[in-house]
């Protein structure tokens, strides 16, 4: 993605070779000094760095790794006299050129990297690791990092540290990075096997590296090397096809995730009760503020298991929703179940009520949540189709609610008189169902299904008083498509809904794809009335 | 004429309007009544009549639409649309939207909107027809009670979120604003306000002698049976499809209405009249004040409006909290609105309302 | 416009209410307190709930804290100042209702207040009609100069401008290709075309820039950082993303944008409207790099800020205000610098009245707590001040990459 031009390409194998000459003269001193230099310094200091990275020597690398990475966490404080300088880390202080314990000076600066400086230096700290890091996961980490650059790379830092891997396997990956370093070399055999090496992993940069191949001498005087490069581009064509069909399907999956967590709830609500519960947003936000006050708690009792609040906070969040979501019912709705409309008006009223109480309670901020490891990041898969796990995560936790949200509707007691009650509430009063309590039961089994949604949408969206109000029309939607409190038809329409957003959105933007949607809702419900799925029963 | 004054708050509630108008023609704009305060009655008669439009088709169908700001936004954009059409070709200001966008000229939908009675046209016979499509197609299929309520909603808000979008051509987000005249006479100005208040007055008091004479007539009383049991009335041989929508259309376009007098009195429309939380405030207004009496509209549109002006200057803290405990308090113990609270409407009916009158 | 004694008002609201019946309209508690001898009243119209809540709402404190200053230092021409809150909820027609209100019923000698464009939009004609001042604390689209307004943060020409010009250079990333996505409002719309016109007149051709546009409120940043991501990858040089969005649709994206694993030294984002409490619920470790350009940084230098910002903290503390005592963002110094600029001008002018306090901002200065002088002048009501580039730091805050050496003068209309 780093498109460094043919210039600055030159420029640094120039500062290479020119370091080369003087690298084992260059002070420690004069490169701490420019590390703490202007721009231009530090950038210059970065280049020297990352050539003598290719050195076979390795003695100096374990000292610039040291420095290097202190710039970069800003651990490194800057003196006027280099000497002077210091870097900080794991609890000591040591002088930046002996790396001896020694004291932070009175006049030192933290200096601010630009962001030429900061790349030219991340990658010298990549290729500093590949050659001196202490495990294998760390070099194949650096390896990794570099194989994103690898055109910029001295090609000597690859040799040498295939040299001297100790790890086979790792051994052969260094090698093959190694091999697009050559794509711009004389010998065209190495430019094939570069441009091959390329092509088996397929993205778009990848794509704009090859293609601009063609424009290469070498591509119209060179049989084997045409045929090589159009084949590469097909290849990471089709490559990239596949991953964008993956994307699309995985993004409508993650959106749809989302949907049916919000929707769901309210599904089991509506359909019981005909109450449409225009509070089921906040429910959900309430929810995320109780992952929150779950994370806030760990991290004051157990610090060591606060990353896992996540998991940790599925019983509070339901309890509490859910315990409002009773509460609710009890002292409003109840008196209100044969006068919908009225019903609709309580819960906005309700809505707006937990809205500002949240509001004076926590103020208005967005909340902070900690982003542990296993919703940090993605991994690429095919082409430019990444897996984030914060959506994997999303979508994860929806398929074990929806399965426990079947169970419990189909396997339990409860979930017995529940639908006995949906399909017709008078008769199942004549056979002794309590139908009072069933519905209690069920409007908190609905709230505490928003409190978890609250909760598998709080790595994604931003957690305030407000969230609630993204996700109720949808939900609805999601709802009146799917037909009433059916989990089999708020799973396809959130599904269907999801996707159709996904494939208009990139088209014409999102708001076309929610107008959209909501045309072909109202038509649908021309064909059926009472949306995919029906209960079977009377409807009162 | 008898039957139209037959109640008394209703007649009371006109007489009152009338004074109100006479005394702002007079006085309105001198040092007896500040302009300031001319506006803010002009703006509430103006939401006065949405209530009332509403309230025709909730109260008087049970029909909850969650989607009235639409119609009311329709009558304001057209409306702003003349007047900044109006305004350019008088002073040839150049409208904001079309700076930014970086346009020359009027989109081609704009034209002929300087002509005020076309554009009146415009806007009435547009409301008309979308009231008209989304009717027909939720009638028809017998989509009502909540279902229509929640679609009417997202009605409201994917228009809310079309309008955001500065390519429609509608000003976007900013909307409309900087009008410098107000169907001729200089925006602004006492003399302009006076005028455009009492004239939102005397249309409140057409809609609400209209609204009377439509629900006392035979066609109000074929409403009234739709809404208590539309089974039954459908049985005896009466269709309510075209019932249903012809007084839909109608409260459409009477919230067209109210929507064109409101904005040259605010002087602004952008799309948060779309916002799916004004149209639910307007059946807030309604509910509080007594849903299915012209009267409790009315009084309803006023008490809520007026106390959201009070109170979100003196003490915005509370002002949600006291909202949403109204709400709870006109729904669970006054069924019918301030009505029930200032005994105009007194009945046994309420104790017995509490278990569950529709 | 028609002025009352207290006495002809009360009168007058009086047979309003009886004539039209409306109760509860008749004393409205804004017109209760009357204006006592030796006080002059200054209104506030920023939001405390709404979508603009969560930063907007601080601005009501810190104009609060500056008049508590200048009345701490004797008062404005023997007068202290009261100020009147509101909350306009982030609903644009009432901040209009609102300022209206302020304007001729409260009889504010100033305004300060709204956030956004949209807001500014819907007041001014209320201020020009009432002959009103309102000053504006944010940076903004410039292409409007009014007599009514004090627009005291930057126009596009002295701070967009600047940080797209340091993009492009060698000392940047050499910026060849933009990607423009933003909230699609009049702020953004008309930032990006005074931008494509700027790039138009340095030689950049069409196609190397893109615009997208989301709505307000927009989260789902999913589809748009791929396009973002098979944009950076076409050929054409280093691209960079600049971020008009605003609200929350800001750290949404960032959110997104470290999913996919984007780094700043890959594509960095110039977020126009990031500020620190953007940033308050992210990790920003992976957002290190990433740029802001605003009139003032947290990290500026100089006794005024060190005395800002304990001042801050030790207001924070001492009402109990509900905002972090540690965060300072550039449009609480706007709004600081605001009532300070009105002060001096007020006190020059000897007077209240809106036209002499206006005549007498020519040639004020007042010491910023960005280290800048501010400086007016009798060429309009714009604000001469510095401009500062900020870097994403691992604390959540912004490092300072570049600042201006003086204050550029302020261009209200764009060339581009």
């Amino acid at each position: 993605m780093f498109m460094i031009r043919p210039l600055i390409l030159g420029w640094l194998f120039a500062m290479a070779f020119a370091a080369g000459a003087s690298a084992q003269d260059l002070g420690r001193a004069d490169l701490v000094a420019r590390l703490c230099g202007n721009a231009a310094a530090t950038g210059d200091a970065g280049s020297r760095i990352l050539a003598g990275a290719g050195q076979p020597d390795a003695a100096e690398l374990p000292w610039m790794e040291t420095v290097i990475s202190a710039l970069l966490d800003r651990r490194l404080k800057c003196a006027a006299d280099p000497a002077q300088s210091v870097v900080e880390g794991d609890g000591a202080v040591r002088s930046a050129v002996t790396l001896e314990p020694a004291s932070v000076p009175d006049l030192s600066k933290v200096p601010v990297l630009n962001l030429r400086s900061r790349a030219i230096l991340e990658l010298a700290q990549s290729a500093l690791r590949l050659r001196i890091g202490a495990t294998p996961t760390i070099r194949r980490q650096a390896l990794a990092a570099l194989g994103r650059k690898a055109a910029s790379v001295p090609v000597e830092v690859f040799e040498q540290a295939a040299a001297g891997e100790s790890d086979a396997g790792l051994k052969a990956e260094i090698e093959s990075t190694a091999q697009i370093s050559a794509l711009n070399s004389p010998d065209i055999s190495k430019r094939i096997s570069a441009v091959e090496r390329l092509a088996s992993t397929p993205n778009r940069r990848v794509q704009t590296q090859i293609a601009a191949l063609q424009a290469d001498p070498a591509y119209t005087s060179d049989e084997t090397f045409r045929l090589t490069v159009d084949a590469a581009l097909a290849r990471v064509g089709q490559g990239i096809l596949i991953g964008d069909v993956l994307s699309t399907l995985y993004n409508g999956l993650s959106f749809a995730s989302i949907l049916f967590m919000a929707a769901i709830g309210l599904s089991v609500i509506f359909g019981l009760m005909g109450v449409i519960n225009l509070a089921q947003g906040e429910l959900i936000m309430i929810g995320a503020y109780v992952t929150w006050l779950t994370q806030e708690a760990l991290k004051s009792i157990a610090p060591g298991i606060a990353d896992y609040y996540l998991l940790i906070a599925v019983v509070p969040a339901f309890l509490v929703t859910a315990g409002i979501g009773v509460l609710l019912e009890a002292a409003i709705l109840r008196h209100l179940y044969k006068r919908p409309l009225m019903s609709l008006l309580a819960t906005w009223a309700i809505s707006l009520f937990l809205i500002n109480l949240v509001r004076v309670t926590f103020g208005t901020q967005n909340l902070q949540f900690l982003t542990p490891f296993y919703i940090t990041g993605g991994v690429p898969v095919v082409g430019d189709f990444i897996v984030t796990w914060n959506r994997l995560f999303a979508i994860a936790f929806a398929a074990i609610t929806l399965a426990l949200t079947w169970l419990v509707v189909n396997r339990t007691g409860l979930g017995l008189n529940i639908r006995a009650v949906t399909q017709n509430r008078d008769m199942a009063g004549c056979i002794g169902i309590p139908t009072r309590k069933i519905d209690m039961m069920a409007f908190g089994l609905g709230s505490g299904l928003a409190g978890l949604a609250g909760l598998s949408l709080s790595p994604i969206y931003n957690v305030n008083p407000q969230m609630g109000g993204n996700f109720i029309i949808d939900s609805f939607m999601v709802v009146v498509l799917g037909g009433v409190g059916t989990i089999g038809g708020t799973l396809v329409a959130a599904l269907g809904v999801g996707q159709i957003n996904v494939l208009i959105e990139p088209l014409w933007g999102a708001v076309a794809a929610k107008v959209i949607v909501l045309f072909l809702i109202i038509a649908f419900l021309q064909w059926r009335p009472e949306g995919l799925f029906t209960a079977k029963g009377r409807r009162r | 004429m008898k039957t139209l004054f037959a109640d008394r708050s209703f007649a009371a509630l006109i007489a009152l309007c009338a004074v109100a108008a006479i005394v702002i023609a007079l006085s309105g704009g001198t040092s007896m009544l500040s302009p300031y305060m001319v506006n803010a009655i002009g703006q509430l008669a103006t939401f006065a009549i949405l209530a009332v439009s509403l309230d025709l088709i909730w109260g008087y169908l049970g029909i909850l639409s969650l989607g009235h700001g639409l119609f009311f936004a329709i009558g304001g954009y057209v409306a702003a649309m003349h007047l900044l059409k109006h305004s350019y070709e008088i002073t040839g200001i150049v409208p904001d939207f079309m700076q930014f966008m970086g346009w020359q000229e009027f989109p081609l939908y704009w034209a002929g909107l300087s002509n005020a009675p076309y554009a009146l046209l415009l806007a009435l016979g547009v409301t008309a027809f979308v009231a008209f499509v989304f009717g027909y197609v939720s009638f028809r299929s017998k989509v009502g009670g909540v279902y229509f309520a929640i679609i009417s909603q997202a009605l409201v808000y994917v228009a809310m979120l079309l309008m955001f979008r500065n390519d429609t051509g509608f000003g976007g987000n900013n909307g409309m604003t900087g009008f410098s005249l107000v169907f001729g006479w200089p925006a602004g100005q006492p003399g302009t306000l006076v005028g455009m208040a009492v004239v939102s007055i005397i249309v409140l008091i057409a809609v609400l002698i209209g609204c009377r004479l439509l629900v006392t007539s035979r066609t109000g009383r074929m409403m009234v049976a739709a809404r208590d049991d539309e089974v039954r009335l459908r049985s005896l041989g009466y269709g309510t499809l075209w019932l249903k929508l012809a007084i839909w259309c109608l409260s459409a376009v009477i919230a067209a209405i109210a929507g064109i007098l409101y904005v040259p009195q605010v002087g602004i429309i952008n799309p948060r009249v779309l916002s799916p939380e004004l149209s639910l405030e307007i059946a807030v207004w309604v509910a509080v004040g007594g849903r299915g009496y012209l009267t409790g509209a009315v009084i309803g549109a006023l008490a809520v409006n007026a106390l959201k002006f009070w109170l979100s200057a003196a003490a915005p803290e509370v002002w949600p909290f006291i909202l949403s405990g109204l709400v709870v308090l006109i729904v669970l113990v006054f069924p019918n609105g301030l009505l029930d609270l200032a005994g105009l409407k007194w009945k046994p009916r309420l104790l017995a309302s509490l278990g569950g009158a529709k | 416009m028609t002025r009352f004694s207290r006495r002809s008002f009360l009168k007058s609201t009086a047979g309003a209410a009886a004539a039209a019946g409306l109760t509860n309209l008749a004393a409205p508690a804004l017109i209760t307190s009357a204006r006592a001898a030796g006080t002059v009243k200054l209104g506030c119209l920023f939001s405390s709930s709404g979508t603009m809540a969560n930063i907007e709402g601080r601005l009501n404190h810190v104009v609060r804290m500056a008049a508590d200053e200048i009345n701490a230092a004797g008062g404005v021409n023997g007068s202290t100042i009261e100020v009147v809150t509101s909350d306009p909820a982030s609903d644009w027609p009432l901040y209009a209702q609102i300022g209206r209100q302020m304007l001729q019923q409260e009889k504010v000698s100033a305004l300060f207040g709204c956030w956004t464009s949209v807001s500014r939009k819907s007041v001014l004609p209320v201020v020009e009609q009432a002959d009103g001042l309102l000053f504006y604390p944010l940076h903004f689209e410039g292409d409007e100069n009014s007599k009514n307004v004090v627009y005291v943060n930057s126009p596009p020409a002295s701070s967009v401008l600047p940080a797209v010009d340091y993009l492009m250079s060698d000392e940047g990333v050499t910026a060849k290709r933009f990607f423009m996505l933003g909230s699609d409002y009049v702020w953004p719309r008309t930032i990006n075309k005074q931008l494509k016109g700027y790039f138009t007149s340095k030689g950049i051709p069409e196609t190397a820039w893109k615009e997208e546009y989301v709505p307000l409120g927009f989260s789902n940043f999913q589809t748009l950082v791929n396009q973002i991501r098979a944009f950076a990858d076409e050929p054409g040089g280093q691209p960079v993303v600049i971020l008009t969005t605003v609200g929350s649709s800001i750290p949404d994206f960032f959110r997104e944008f470290i999913n996919q694993g984007i780094k700043a030294t890959d594509v960095p984002v110039l977020g126009l409207d990031v500020v620190e409490a953007d940033l308050e619920g992210l990790d920003t470790a992976p957002l290190v790099g990433h740029l802001n350009c605003w009139a003032y940084l947290q990290k500026a230098a100089g006794p005024a800020n060190e005395k800002f910002l304990k001042d801050w903290a030790g207001y924070v503390d001492a009402k109990k205000v509900p905002f972090k005592a540690d965060v300072v963002i550039d449009p609480m110094v706007s709004a600081y610098d605001s009532v300070h600029l009105w002060a001096l001008a007020a006190n020059k002018a000897g007077s209240f009245e809106v036209p002499q306090v206006r005549s007498a901002f020519d040639g004020i200065t007042f010491d910023c707590p960005s280290g800048y002088k501010l400086k007016m002048t009798a060429e309009n009501n714009y604000v001469y001040r510095g401009v500062f580039i900020g870097s994403v730091n691992e604390a959540q805050g912004f490092d300072i990459l570049w600042q201006s050496e003086d204050t550029p003068k302020p261009i209200p209309f764009s060339q581009y």
